[in-house]
């Protein structure tokens, strides 16, 4: 017998149901409508993989809001809920949900094997939204989105600030370099606005390569990280994004470069445009896209053997299957690194190393995090490599953690600082080969 | 012929056809007013040409090498099971009209005896799959996963399987029987012959077509759309 629900319940239920149906698209509309539960995507998962946990097995990740799709959206799960499992969300449901969603990293692997191309990464942030209208949405992930849009709001109070850090980075930069590099910043005019992290581990070593390569650039005011998409809010998203969009415009650059950083790059090269509605005068790459050009080009020279350890390669997902970038970092590494072992497997059947999606901020799934590395670190240790080149911000957190838990003996490094490292060498000791 | 008959192998034919046809052009048309979602959803690498996004969209809906290649027991199951219904239906459709170019090669025994190898081994074939597909949901790790609309459609099409299959090997009626029962449904005027209506086989022939004709029915409100939705999600995959 069904319970009686109170009108608060039901109020809720109609804002849920009312978000599902704004986010509602074709494509959802199918994914909704066509999995056949074959559970081929269990494979797929890291997480289901090294849990067993079926919260975490993607088809089930979609299948609760396949239960309230069915439920509102189907006539046949209207009049016969049980025949379909159509249910309301309810406490239980959106319990489950939480952890289904916000514990997914995005990665896509499961679409990617998927034989109808499912996209439950796609289907997990449609259930974001609907955490969030139901008060449920992650909390950290909330606040850093809500930091960053006071800053872009307030930046009377943040400007000198941070004009002043980018100072002190020259400093650094004279002191190790012994040369003058510049950083510079609302250079209107500029041929690339370059869009980094907060710290200066993704400014020093692109300011290197920006200066040797001679090339017109600027430094955004403001840092790639996007907690808004994380979230699973794409009008905080778009509006965090905004930041360095609306300065790419007011410059009037030719190209935005994103640093290494995995989601950034999808933001801004997959999202942006559809969100903004308009087609931005500039392009979007990634700077490892940048970087190869130049070496190819000659613009910046390296020492072949700059790096004498073994040194492998992680596909970040969000750059590798979700955004196309494989060959320009491995270009990059075996132009440096004469000793390069690939991981297996790689580029788009790349294992995720269990630190998208945003996961690394939220604490209640730190356990499950470092247990759904365990592939990763399989993959590692089988390459022999000392260094690992990881172009993604997420995945170096990840990946340091696990190096800790499973004493790999890792250095994990950004690949533009091997580059800058491998430009040094070449600058010391010029190279006969 | 008597009620039931009338009802699974007379009329009953006709309503599921309009439910099925109608049932699936409603899908379509529904998916295709909704809004396509304006981001990028693409896997990469693609074909960066529109043959070759064809051409991958066929290959990854008709072939699913990705799949294949993480969970190759389910997915034989499910191409022996596919290509078994695909060839089954073709056969099917000698009811309708007498491959007369086969005939001519085969000659009419020679026929009949193809038809029966055929037709038995894709009913063997679908019979243990489907089997399979009911065992994996029932004692596999993904009983959780799975909804009553899983275990239906498996029932109607064991249903489906067992009662061909019963026609196949145990009914002992040949195809021209069968195909006066067509011509008589294509002229809207439902009959079986003399043979059929004589002998108990009528009741296999019955079953197989409620449970075919509920399959039908059920088809547009059910999973079973994936059997045209997968073309689009898998273009999806690939698109710019």
């Amino acid at each position: 017998m069904a319970i009686k629900q109170t009108d608060a319940e039901k109020q809720q239920i109609a804002t849920l149901v009312g978000v599902l149906d704004k986010r509602m698209n074709r494509q959802l509309k199918q994914y909704m409508d066509i999995c056949v539960r074959c559970a081929i995507c269990k494979d797929a998962c890291h997480q289901y993989v090294a849990t067993g946990d079926m919260k975490y097995l993607p088809a089930r990740r979609a299948e609760l809001i396949r239960e309230i799709y069915r439920k509102y959206f189907t006539k046949a799960g209207e009049f016969m809920p049980a025949l379909y499992e159509a249910r309301d969300p309810d406490d239980n449901m959106l319990d489950e949900l939480y952890d289904a969603t916000y514990a997914c990293t995005g990665c896509r692997r499961c679409t990617y094997y998927c034989p109808f191309s499912i996209d439950t990464g796609w289907i997990t942030a449609t259930a974001k939204g609907i955490l969030i209208a139901a008060g449920r949405g992650n909390e950290i992930l909330g606040q850093l989105a809500d930091a960053a849009l006071f800053k872009a709001d307030n930046m009377e109070m943040f400007g000198e600030i941070i004009e002043n850090g980018f100072k002190d980075i020259e400093a650094e930069l004279r002191e190790e370099t012994g040369r003058d590099i510049e950083i510079p910043v609302n250079k209107q005019g500029a041929d690339i606005l370059y869009v980094a992290l907060a710290g200066s581990h993704s400014i020093k070593p692109a300011a290197i390569i920006f200066d040797a390569a001679g090339a017109n650039w600027t430094l955004s005011m403001f840092e790639s990280a996007n907690y808004g998409f994380f979230l699973g809010d794409p009008a905080k998203a778009k509006l965090i994004a905004d930041r360095f969009m609306n300065e790419a415009k007011r410059l009037g650059v030719k190209e935005v470069v994103i640093t290494e950083c995995g989601h950034a790059y999808r933001v801004a090269e997959m999202f942006y445009e559809a969100w903004a509605k308009e087609k931005m005068p500039f392009k979007v790459r990634h700077i490892l896209e940048v970087i190869d050009e130049y070496i190819k080009d000659g613009r910046i020279k390296v020492d072949p053997k700059a790096i004498k350890e073994r040194v492998t390669y992680h596909d970040p997902c969000q750059i590798g299957r979700n955004g196309g970038i494989y060959e320009q970092p491995r270009d990059i590494v075996t132009a440096i690194a004469p000793d390069f072992a690939d991981m297996t497997p790689n580029r788009e059947k790349q294992w995720c190393c269990g630190g998208g999606g945003g996961i690394v901020a939220m604490e209640e799934f730190n356990a499950m995090r470092i247990k759904s590395g365990a592939e990763k670190v399989k993959q590692i240790r089988a390459t022999g490599a000392t260094i690992l080149a990881c172009p993604c911000e997420n995945c170096r957190l990840q990946i340091t953690e696990l190096n800790e838990v499973h004493g790999l003996g890792l250095r994990i490094v950004p690949v533009m600082e091997l580059v800058a490292d491998a430009m040094a060498s070449a600058g010391r000791e010029p190279t006969t080969t | 012929m008597d009620w039931f008959s009338y009802l699974a192998s007379g009329i009953g034919v006709y309503v599921a056809l309009a439910v099925f046809t109608l049932g699936m052009a409603w899908r379509v048309y529904e998916w295709s007013r909704t809004p396509k979602t304006p981001v990028r959803l693409a896997l990469y690498p693609k074909p960066a040409t529109r043959a070759g996004r064809l051409g991958k969209l066929l290959v990854d809906t008709l072939l699913a090498p990705q799949s294949f290649a993480i969970a190759a027991g389910i997915m034989i199951a499910a191409f022996a099971f596919h290509f078994a219904a695909l060839a089954a239906f073709v056969g099917h459709l000698r009811l309708i009209h007498e491959f007369d170019f086969l005939v001519a090669i085969l000659g009419i025994e020679g026929m009949n005896t193809f038809a029966a190898w055929s037709g038995g081994i894709a009913g063997i074939v679908m019979l243990v799959a489907v089997l399979y597909w009911i065992a994996r949901r029932t004692y596999g790790p993904y009983r959780k996963l799975s909804t009553p609309e899983d275990y239906l459609l498996l029932a109607l099409l064991l249903g489906i399987v067992v009662m061909g299959d019963h026609l196949r090997f145990v009914g002992g009626l040949h195809a021209e029987t069968y195909q006066a029962w067509f011509a008589s449904l294509m002229a809207f005027k439902p009959a079986f012959p003399p043979e059929l209506a004589d002998s108990t086989t009528r009741l296999a022939l019955n079953w197989h077509m409620v449970f075919v004709n509920a399959f039908l029915i059920y088809f547009p409100f059910s999973k079973m759309t994936h059997a045209v939705g997968a073309f689009a999600t898998n273009a999806v995959r690939s698109s710019e």
